[in-house]
């Protein structure tokens, strides 16, 4: 099997979409199709990925960034192969007349194809928008190939915690950051909340004052979450560090515990954060908050990331700290 | 020296809220439950309040803590419309619900008022940041700012503000009585009259399209703009409110505040900044260059209306003067329509057509801003569609956008135009959940941000054009009922318009 792939003919068969779509809209004059467009979404997927579940994630995204979605399946070594189809991705909002659709192309592609990727994927990029590249293959990620891929994004997300070795993934995404890509990971994202919550708690101005005291931290985990775990941990230890407070800080894996389980404590202060199924308990000293904290869905994660389409000093930042701590003897 | 917080990362994270405690005078009424409260939960649930936050109900009616947070619950139930109730989250924001109780004009109630505060400060570490709110009959205000300075709570050892629900007066003279009683307790800056309008995203979004946008500001003006439409329509009648409604009509109910508050957003000139008081600045210049009409021009630009008994859908529909407390001569405006003309380089001969009004066709508030035609008609269907004005719609409710009408050639031979709209969807474009406009304007409050409230100056440059049309009407008897329930409103608004070459929209 060999095949090619014409971005002119992608583009002559979204034309078509458009018009077809058009024409099956309902009558009323104010009824019909709306195309909507903020970027260029480029998925990198295995073959064996879950179809359903990442038309899922795409469609849930688009609501908040409707994008042009290229969907490239990898099918791995072999004969080289390369497809595409193109269809669209319609919903529409709760009690309007008119239905929403973004364009999807689905490409598919032998490892042997992937040189051929960047001359596909650049006529197809929507002009004028950020092209934001979510790698969902740990495997493309090690390959000289991707190389030229992640050259055309604007932004590159992955998600560390989908890695078998998520320690180890996290010196060669700094080293990315250093390079000059603009990376995001969905280990991050996801402690957004988390980070928000303890910031919460030091906008009081009394635990503000307390907060020199704090000489600890400890981070615990359970086993998917240790990027996110050395995230944490690096994160709060840089924090209190310009701000002049030194502090201890533990990351360790704690088999029956929550999924995430942080303590900053000293002489008089303790402020404790812990997941309890979909809410997020916080103490500090005898005081007790929760809050709702449902774990946030890929589609969720990757929204927060597509908004930020700059560099983000505060996760450069802890990403170059958690590589070092997670691997004290490298540079 | 205080050290920053290090922890916080604007980038990613919400606006800082400090710790501070809400007291709010008229817990027990309809507006506490309706709004106050499940906007309160809402940010509680999306973890919006700082952990000590605590709330304070204050009425009348004897109840306990206890009681007070089983009735919040009911209401926080009944009324969230798209908030999960979740018992735990519950438990936790329940636990900072406090209550007591007291007349007004006692000053025992501010002994305990002050008793309170001093518990959950210590309790709840709120550091002694306190947020008032009147949500009393408007009559009282006075009073409880009075009381509240005289128990010495208006100062304390965090920052102490005052909100307050409108109507703010009945009149210019009213007002400025209303706000040289509030500032005897209370700095200016620290009252926030709140106009829920101003709350909802789509002005705030009027903002945004108007000043993050180059392509827009260079035809907002005379030269390209013919006339500009507001309209806030209601579907319903007075619904149990008829007695209000008779003392207060829709003028002042609905134009003197929110619609002259958007007119306001829509045609003030760029602010230096988005700090809150360079947008406020320009927003009160704005107001203050509207025309205040003489009597014989309100006669001719300005037209109230009543709603009389119809059949809406196979079902009889009671006229105003109908309704349970209205009295059956009542000369009250359920509709009002005026034509305001702004004073200023930029907007003179322009007018700006304001219509409120109740039982109208449907619900719906948007502001329609008609653009001049093409300087010369090169195409030939001068009376067709093909003529059609070009036009920008904001739409505030109930489907918030902003569309762009144009036209463009119909497929196929000849050179035939038609309309067209450009549509942007801001619930299909953001498929976030947006935060009601209490949410919006209670958070605002609580971080000291009072861009979207109403300054004295503004309210009073309100009532300095509004109180001219009313003392008109006060003085005039009209023949009411003037317009049919279900329909846009009297034939004289519709005249009123065509005297200048205009139509109303029909949104």
């Amino acid at each position: 099997m060999g095949g090619t792939v014409a971005p002119e003919k992608i583009l002559r068969e979204l034309s078509d979409l458009w018009v077809s779509l058009g024409r099956e809209a309902p009558a009323p004059a104010d009824a019909g199709v709306l195309r909507a467009c903020s970027m260029t979404f480029v998925v990198l997927a295995e073959e064996s990925d879950d179809v359903q579940s990442l038309g899922e994630t795409i469609a849930a995204l688009m609501p908040a960034h409707p994008a042009r979605a290229l969907v490239v399946r990898l099918r791995g070594a072999g004969e080289r192969a390369l497809s595409e189809r193109v269809y669209a991705q319609c919903w529409m909002p709760f009690g309007q007349r008119k239905q929403i659709c973004c364009e999807q192309i689905e490409i598919t592609a032998s490892d042997s194809a992937l040189a051929d990727l960047p001359s596909i994927v650049l006529p197809l990029a929507v002009p004028d928008f950020p092209l934001i590249l979510w790698c969902r293959s740990a495997r493309l990620w090690g390959l000289p190939e991707f190389r030229p891929i992640e050259a055309m994004a604007h932004k590159v997300v992955v998600d560390s915690a989908a890695f078998a070795d998520q320690k180890a993934v996290l010196p060669r995404m700094a080293e990315a950051v250093t390079r000059g890509v603009l990376l995001g990971d969905l280990s991050w994202t996801r402690l957004t909340r988390w980070r928000e919550m303890l910031a919460q708690v030091f906008e009081n101005r009394q635990y503000l004052a307390q907060l020199p005291r704090v000489s600890r931290v400890y981070v615990e985990f359970a086993e998917p979450f240790e990027a996110l775990a050395w995230y944490m941990g690096a994160w709060i230890a840089d924090s209190l560090a310009d701000v002049g407070v030194p502090a201890e800080l533990t990351v360790a894996p704690e088999a029956d515990g929550p999924s995430l389980r942080v303590t900053l404590s000293g002489e008089g202060i303790q402020v404790e954060l812990a997941r309890q199924e979909e809410r997020l308990t916080i103490v500090v000293n005898a005081l007790s908050h929760c809050t709702n904290l449902p774990r946030p869905a890929e589609h969720l994660l990757l929204r927060e990331e597509a908004g930020i389409v700059r560099h983000d000093p505060v996760f450069e930042k802890a990403l170059a700290s958690a590589a070092r701590l997670a691997y004290p003897g490298d540079k | 020296m205080p050290i920053e917080n290090p922890f916080q990362d604007p980038l990613r994270f919400e606006r800082r809220v400090p710790e501070c405690a809400i007291a709010i005078f008229g817990a027990h009424g309809d507006l506490t439950s309706r709004k106050l409260m499940p906007a309160l939960y809402r940010l509680a649930y999306d973890r919006r309040l700082s952990a000590g936050f605590a709330v304070i109900g204050i009425s009348r009616t004897a109840m306990s803590d206890d009681q007070f947070r089983e009735k919040m619950q009911e209401s926080v139930k009944q009324f969230s419309e798209d908030t999960t109730f979740d018992a735990d989250v519950w438990k936790a924001f329940a636990s900072g619900l406090f209550y007591v109780a007291g007349d007004i004009g006692d000053a025992a109630l501010y002994r305990n008022i002050g008793a309170k505060l001093a518990e959950v400060e210590q309790a709840r570490h709120t550091g002694g940041n306190v947020l008032f709110y009147l949500s009393t009959q408007p009559s009282q205000y006075a009073a409880a700012s009075q009381g509240l300075g005289a128990a010495g709570l208006g100062k304390g050892n965090g920052w102490r503000r005052l909100v307050v629900e409108k109507p703010f007066g009945h009149d210019l003279a009213s007002a400025r009585e209303l706000s040289s009683r509030l500032h005897e307790v209370f700095q200016e800056s620290d009252v926030y009259r709140i106009d829920h309008y101003l709350g909802k995203e789509t002005v705030q979004n009027i903002l945004a399209f108007r000043f993050g946008n180059g392509i827009f500001e260079p035809l907002w003006n005379r030269r390209y703009v013919n006339h500009v439409q507001i309209t806030g329509a209601e579907s319903i009648g007075v619904e149990g409110r008829g007695a209000y409604y008779q003392e207060t009509g829709a003028l002042a109910d609905m134009i003197q505040n929110h619609l002259l508050q958007v007119m306001a957003t829509i045609a003030m000139e760029p602010s230096a900044s988005f700090h809150a008081n360079s947008v406020r600045d320009e927003r009160s210049k704005l107001l203050r260059s509207i025309h205040a009409m003489t009597p014989d021009e309100i006669r001719q630009n300005a037209v109230p209306g009543q709603y009389g008994p119809a059949k809406i859908g196979g079902e009889d529909v009671p006229g105003f003067r109908q309704e349970k407390g209205v009295d059956p001569q009542s000369q009250a405006n359920t509709y009002a329509a005026v034509a305001f003309s702004v004073e200023n380089w930029r907007w003179a001969g322009v007018p700006f057509y304001l219509r409120t009004g109740k039982r109208l066709p449907k619900r719906v508030t948007e502001i329609a801003i008609q653009f001049n035609p093409a300087p010369l008609a090169i195409f030939e269907d001068e009376d067709g569609p093909g003529s059609a004005p070009n036009l920008l719609i904001v739409r505030i409710q109930p489907e918030e956008g902003i569309s762009l009408k144009f036209l463009s050639k119909r497929p196929g031979e000849g050179m035939t135009l038609r309309p067209v709209s450009m549509d942007f969807n801001y619930g299909s474009s953001f498929g976030e959940r947006s935060p009601s406009a209490y949410e919006t304007l209670l958070l605002d409050a609580v971080i000291g941000d009072p861009t979207l409230y109403t300054r004295q100056d503004m309210v009073e440059a309100s009532w300095a054009v509004v109180e001219p049309i009313q003392n008109v009407w006060r003085e005039t008897k009209f023949d009411f009922p003037n317009y049919a329930a279900g329909t846009w409103g009297p034939a004289a608004a519709d005249e009123m318009l065509a005297r200048r070459g205009h139509v109303w929209r029909k949104p």
